[in-house]
């Protein structure tokens, strides 16, 4: 069938099989392989990607279930080419030991930041409650999320 | 020292029998590494001295090392840039499954794949006999293959593979390959693989399910242990836990028309793979390219070859086209290598004074249905407990079994986490009974630099002592040790861990690690190396290198590595290795062209070498600075006309370390890294449940090279440990009415429940720099010493807050409610208060205080 | 990575198509709303519909709507979108706790109210992949014959684990359930029957098209406990929901719902006669845990054994208690 979705603002179609989750059809029908599968399942948020403006797990969304909405992926993040604060705060902390849970990471607190650009550590980790990392304790990673927040608010 | 005691015979070094020798070195299509086995000793590759040794700086101060740097390859992880295994495609790949054993343990009868080879989209399917050649990560004992051919010894254990158009029509196609089985009664315990040898596991074996037995001794145990003044007896289970690397195994084969083999695979060891892949497919070795893509996490989990590998290779061969293998989050958890689930007993004496006495262990090990790093598990899990504690006798008696469950490996902190755990409990019992501070009964025992331990390992930096003070003072420990309301407390518990072994896996003289590294007259360094980075950032730790030496910026450095075809041996990420072995490579390639810069560029000034400095893109002389001065690119361009190309090699040999004994080398490390924990913990006695508020980590790393990653390596180690102490069990169920033994209890990231960001301490990360002689830099480990000390810390904090006592794991809600209820914990609770608060450290207890009564408790229980 | 099962695609483009889909079809459809759970299931092969029915286009089954008589909710609302709701937590703050307790916050941004409510009941037996259950022998639930968790049983005992539910239970709630020939109304209380394959009222062809809580409801005393091994994405392997209504002259009426023990919440009876003018203290709340405890008979259905969630049925209950008395 044909897949027309909405992705970094832009409209991408591609031809996918009923049974293809937005997971797939991003990675492997899109060259979007920036967003991970970890999981398989819904459990660990490798796969996170912002619909509509919120967090959601890719890997148990059909995709076809995905047409007319707002996706944005973490190749969607950067602007010409220049890092995300987040992404650069990241980078800075060492939040991103191996990486691979990192993309979905990202997602969950840029969706968290659009919503609230100054939350508590509190809310950051519980923000990212649904992203398991296995390298990094969560600590660098928290630090990150408030870095940027602060560097965001220090911005005019 | 007492003659050491073993129940096998010599040669030293555990060298293999005629009778198993390492089958890599005889096949002809194996990779045949003589590698100068018999080299004389004298001639073995010593590391290149320097006059100012290798802890210092090139100049006065170092510029880059030390720093608070990006990571070379933060920015394309960040913005999901970076190539990881599953990340690739090629033109015409196929996708690939495996067809895995529903029996704990059963004889494979029949396979019928003519359905599924009858689906259009389907490829190819291979079985046992296509791939009967077996392997092993120690070459004397290589007990596996590739698939089943003629018995499947797990649930999960691979039998068959298809390849098919896609992923989709692969797992469709599993359905329809039908295996008959011949189910044989499996072993799922310890005591059923000693009990029932006639179950055979793995015959392989030597003997029943007797996968590897070491006895060691040194000194007088039993006399030291009767010269107690208590001796405090202990049996602990150490539960089983995976690594759960959020990227799941991939590989990608591509077998081209010329008959070469290039593999992308998530892997620790691609030189290991290189040389199982020729072995295992007939493929000359030097027809075969491995490539590690960006590696998703390891953890020790990917630290050999797999089924995935040789299958995708295979298949490959078979169709002509590239395969893909994706395992699937269940299959993760049965290709496995975790903790091995071990029963521990031990007993341990201290004098009045705090000082440690006699130590011995008895230790049983769950191994799974084949021997992996096994032998040096083994090893290990005694040979690794001498430091950071002076004992003056030790015993270890360790046996491995075979059983019908995946097979157990190498998880950080490999073999030595789990007797570290019962004996830091062990310790904190010790100072309960003779009513000292469990700190200071460390600090008493603390071993110090540039000695031996009683087994014979060589130590020489040593900052144990300041990760005690540095802990004690961050956690405010003296306020809270023994004074926290009831609910609350505080354990501490250290630890010393190696970086890297002089134990390779295969027998051989090369080196364990080389660098090449190439200048351009652009101004750019590349280094090329085989060592695997796999999140731990050594890529960078190489770039950071090359950056001090020549004076570069981390930008202007681009790192080519574990690439079988492009980059020398390095042995991998494993064993804590890669900083120690591969820094020290890298600073000496580097150290060959900064000697060839350097002395071009005094030449041309007229000063001495020594008087060069290249730092921050510019080399210039310390004399006259404003003059004497040009950019780096310049310097290398102005080296290159006086010498040619430019380009060098460094390895790194570590020397011949280890005890005088069978097994006196396994172990023995050319520096250790060592660790001392606080945890602080909140309990609530209602329910069992325990929240970690808090964990100081202090560490040992020698010199840090970069303090963001170590500092990375201490919280993501604490964390793994926590969990393990808290949550995690790789656990089977038991055989029941309907069904067979050896289910995993839930092989998911759902069920096996790794904790979230919500359920993680607050981590404190205290680096310690002693500084090593040998170290680059005076760099040691950080990857695996500091998760060691989590699980001990936090049973003794849960012992501070709640007077019960945590010998098993995990220390789940059930477990501690049921521990609660065992006894008097609140009785227990106040009489450990009363120890510390009342009695003065050095005259309790007067006569028989701990080695009649309480102190005994528990002795020979087991 | 594990796939889904191959499957037709139905996206409605409003409800009356989907029940007319449904009316011929209904035991061939998978209904898709969030997806949170049901794509796991598929991707476990716990169901092989031939199609899939999404409901994502519904947007008449999107609502949050308040009024004097009564609070109604579409069961398209996500679980984020009811923790969030000010007038929800305001007037219902355990719905809303319920809510934001459930999985992670991926999770509540997919899933949705009805979703929560029909969520399929969970076994360690029958929440795993093909294989894993093939080498089990399988189960009652799904392509078996036997249980595992009760060797002699005949009836499916997997757990409901629900959030919403018990919650929705003790605010004396009720469901539209539609199909395509009219509607019927059903108190929560009701909709769920002890039967783990299908634990609930609905026949094929039927959706719940809209939740009621009564105005009655407003004010009262009410918490929502889960018992869970991580602070987040896990199941509850025990929840607790209470609900008071207490005046000068005490309580007047209570309802206590304990559940993720057996395939439908538990309602713990008599309840009137040991509450009717009591305080809501903790006098009040041992007496509650004592009655629970007498009732509820957890088995060995999901992780933490049956002794140990029977043994919390005590203390989750006198800490709803305390919670809804505000008792710190």
């Amino acid at each position: 069938m044909l897949c027309r979705l909405r992705v970094n603002g832009e409209t991408r179609d591609c031809a996918v099989v009923p049974h293809t989750t937005l997971l797939e059809a991003l990675r492997y029908a899109l060259g979007l392989t920036g967003s991970k599968q970890g999981c398989d399942k819904g459990d660990c948020g490798a796969c996170t990607v912002v619909i509509d403006g919120e967090s959601a797990l890719s890997c148990i969304s059909i995709a076809l279930a995905c047409e007319g909405r707002d996706i944005v992926t973490i190749e969607g993040l950067a602007r010409n080419g220049i890092p995300h604060p987040l992404q650069d705060a990241l980078d800075v902390t060492g939040g991103a030991q191996c990486g691979f849970c990192t993309p979905g990471i990202l997602m969950s607190a840029w969706a968290l930041l659009e919503r609230n650009p100054r939350p508590s550590r509190d809310e950051i980790a519980l923000a990212l409650s649904g992203n398991l990392c296995r390298c990094t304790g969560y600590t660098k990673i928290i630090d990150a999320v408030e870095l940027a927040a602060s560097q965001s608010a220090e911005r005019p | 020292m007492k003659a050491p005691r073993n129940n096998e015979p010599p040669p030293k070094g555990d060298a293999p029998r005629k009778r198993d020798a390492p089958q890599a070195e005889s096949t002809a299509t194996g990779m045949k590494v003589p590698g100068g086995r018999d080299m004389p000793r004298e001639d073995r590759l010593k590391p290149p001295q320097w006059p100012g040794g290798r802890a210092q700086p090139p100049g006065a101060s170092f510029h880059v090392i030390g720093r608070r740097n990006r990571k070379i390859e933060g920015l394309a992880k960040v913005t999901g840039r970076a190539i990881y295994a599953d990340d690739i495609a090629l033109p015409r790949m196929l996708h690939a499954k495996l067809k895995r054993s529903i029996h704990a343990h059963a004889r494979i009868v029949r396979i019928d794949a003519r359905e599924a080879l009858a689906m259009p989209g389907v490829h190819a399917v291979i079985t046992g006999r296509d791939l009967p050649e077996y392997f092993g990560i120690i070459p004397w004992t290589q007990d596996e293959q590739a698939l089943c051919e003629t018995k499947a010894r797990y649930v999960g254990d691979a039998i068959a593979a298809v390849a098919a158009d896609s992923e989709w029509l692969a797992e469709e196609a599993l359905k329809r390959i039908h295996v008959e089985y011949e189910p044989l009664p499996a072993i799922t315990c310890i005591d059923e693989a000693l009990e029932h040898p006639e179950w055979r596991v793995n015959e392989k074996s030597s003997e029943g399910n007797l996968s590897k037995h070491v006895h060691l001794e040194f000194g007088d145990v039993d006399g030291e242990l009767a010269g107690s003044d208590a001796v405090v007896g202990g049996d602990y289970w150490y539960e089983g836990s995976t690594h759960a690397p959020i990227e799941p195994h991939c590989c990608v084969a591509d077998f081209d028309a010329t008959g070469f083999l290039t593999l992308y695979s998530s892997t620790q060891v691609a030189h290991y793979l290189h040389r199982d892949l020729a072995k295992v497919l007939g493929v000359k070795a030097q027809r075969i390219r491995v490539i590690q893509p960006v590696v998703g996490g390891a953890f020790g989990g990917k630290s050999e070859p797999f089924s995935l590998e040789f299958c995708a290779a295979k298949l490959s061969m078979q169709t002509g086209r590239p395969v893909k293998i994706l395992y699937t989050r269940e299959e993760v958890f049965y290709a496995h290598r975790g903790r091995h689930p071990m029963r521990l007993c031990y007993r341990t004496g201290i004098r009045r004074d705090g000082t440690l006495t006699g130590v011995d262990a008895r230790i049983a090990i769950d191994g799974g249905a084949y021997s992996s790093f096994g032998l040096v598990t083994t090893y290990y899990s005694g040979q690794l407990l001498t430091a950071p504690y002076r004992m003056s006798a030790y015993r270890f008696d360790s046996t491995r079994v075979f059983t019908n469950k995946p097979c157990c490996g190498p998880k950080r902190g490999h073999g030595s986490v789990q007797p570290r755990f019962a004996f830091e409990c062990q310790i904190d019992k010790l100072a309960e009974v003779i009513g000292m501070d469990p700190i200071e009964v460390r600090r008493r025992n603390s071993i110090g630099e540039h000695t031996r331990t009683v087994n014979g390992m060589r130590i020489t930096s040593n900052g144990f002592a300041e990760c005690l003070d540095e802990v004690e003072r961050a956690s405010d420990w003296k306020r809270k040790f023994r004074r926290l309301p009831y609910g609350r407390g505080v354990g501490v518990a250290g630890s010393m861990y190696i970086s890297g072994t002089n134990y390779c896996i295969y027998p051989n003289e090369m080196p364990q690690s080389g660098v090449q590294l190439k200048l351009d007259r652009s101004g750019r360094a590349t280094v090329f190396c085989g060592a695997s980075d796999i999140g731990q950032g050594v890529d960078s730790v190489l770039a950071m290198i090359v950056a001090e030496e020549l004076g570069l910026d981390l930008g202007d450095i681009r790192v080519v590595a574990a690439d079988t075809d492009l980059t020398p041996v390095d042995l991998g990420s494993y064993s804590s290795r890669e900083t120690f072995m591969v820094g020290n490579a890298c600073l000496d390639a580097a150290r060959k062209l900064r000697e060839q810069v350097a002395g071009t560029l005094a030449a041309r000034w007229g000063c001495a070498a020594s008087e060069i400095t290249l730092a921050g893109g510019v080399a210039c002389s310390v004399r006259d600075p404003e003059r004497e001065c040009m950019s780096v690119r310049e310097a290398f361009q102005a080296t290159e006309a006086r010498h040619g190309t430019l380009g060098s090699v460094g390895w790194y040999q570590s020397p011949k370390l280890g005890g005088d004994y069978r097994g006196g080398t396994i172990g023995a490390s050319p520096a250790y890294s060592f660790t001392a924990h606080v945890a602080e913990v909140e309990c609530d006695p209602e329910t069992g449940f325990v929240r970690v508020s808090n964990i100081w980590v202090a560490h040992d790393c020698g010199r840090a090279l970069s303090p963001v990653a170590v500092e990375g390596q201490m919280e993501g180690s604490a964390y793994m440990g926590f969990a393990e102490a808290m949550f995690e069990q790789h656990v089977f169920k038991p055989a029941a009415v309907h069904h067979g033994p050896g289910l995993h209890d839930g092989p998911s990231l759902l069920d096996y429940r790794i904790p979230t960001s919500l359920d993680t301490p607050d981590l404190v990360s205290l680096i310690v720099e002693s500084v090593d002689p040998e170290g680059p830099y005076g760099a040691k480990e950080a990857g695996e010493g500091p998760l060691h000390p989590s699980v001990p810390a936090i049973a003794n904090a849960i012992h501070d807050a709640l007077g019960i006592r945590c010998d098993r794991l995990p220390f789940h809600p059930p477990r501690v409610l049921s521990l609660l209820r065992a006894g008097d914990a609140r009785a227990a609770w106040e009489k450990a208060r009363g120890r510390v608060a009342t009695a003065p450290v050095a005259g309790v207890g007067g006569s028989g205080a701990g080695r009649s009564g309480a102190g005994r408790s528990g002795a020979g229980a087991c | 990575m594990l796939t889904l099962p191959a499957f037709e695609w139905l996206r409605p483009a409003n409800l009356d198509d989907a029940l007319a889909h449904l009316a011929n079809h209904a035991a061939e459809s998978l209904v898709v709303a969030g997806g949170t759970d049901a794509v796991p299931n598929l991707k476990h092969r716990l169901h092989e519909p031939r199609w899939i029915v999404h409901l994502g286009r519904l947007d008449e089954l999107r609502f949050v709507r308040e009024s004097e008589g009564a609070l109604s909710i579409g069961p398209l609302v996500t679980l984020s979108a009811i923790a969030r709701h000010e007038g929800i937590r305001r007037d219902f703050p355990s719905l809303a706790r319920a809510a934001s307790l459930v999985a992670s916050p991926q999770i509540r941004n997919m899933g949705t109210l009805g979703g929560n409510l029909c969520l399929d009941t969970r076994c360690t037996y029958y929440n795993q992949t093909y294989f894993w259950r093939d080498a089990l022998g399988f189960c009652l639930k799904k392509d078996g014959v036997r249980c595992h968790v009760v060797p002699q049983g005949r009836r499916c005992v997997a757990a409901h684990s629900s959030d919403v539910s018990p919650v929705l239970i003790s605010l004396d709630a009720s469901v539209d359930i539609s199909n395509a020939r009219g509607s019927r109304t059903v108190p929560v209380d009701e909709f769920f029957v002890g039967d783990g394959v299908h634990n609930n009222v609905l026949v094929p062809g039927e959706l719940v098209t809209r939740v009621t809580i009564p105005a009655a409801s407003r004010g009262l005393r009410a918490a929502y406990q889960k018992l869970r091994p991580r602070a987040a994405i896990d199941f509850p392997m025990l929840s607790v929901a209470f609900a008071a209504r207490v005046s000068d002259g005490g309580c007047e009426h209570a309802r206590l719902v304990v559940s993720a023990l057996g395939a439908k919440p538990r309602r713990i009876g008599g309840l009137d006669a040991l509450v009717k003018g009591r305080p809501l203290d903790d006098a009040l709340g041992e007496a509650l845990a004592e009655a629970a405890y007498r009732q509820c008979r957890p088995l060995t259905n999901v992780a933490y054994d049956d002794a140990y969630r029977h043994e919390m049925v005590p203390v989750f209950v006198r800490r709803a208690v305390r919670e809804a008395g505000g008792i710190a």
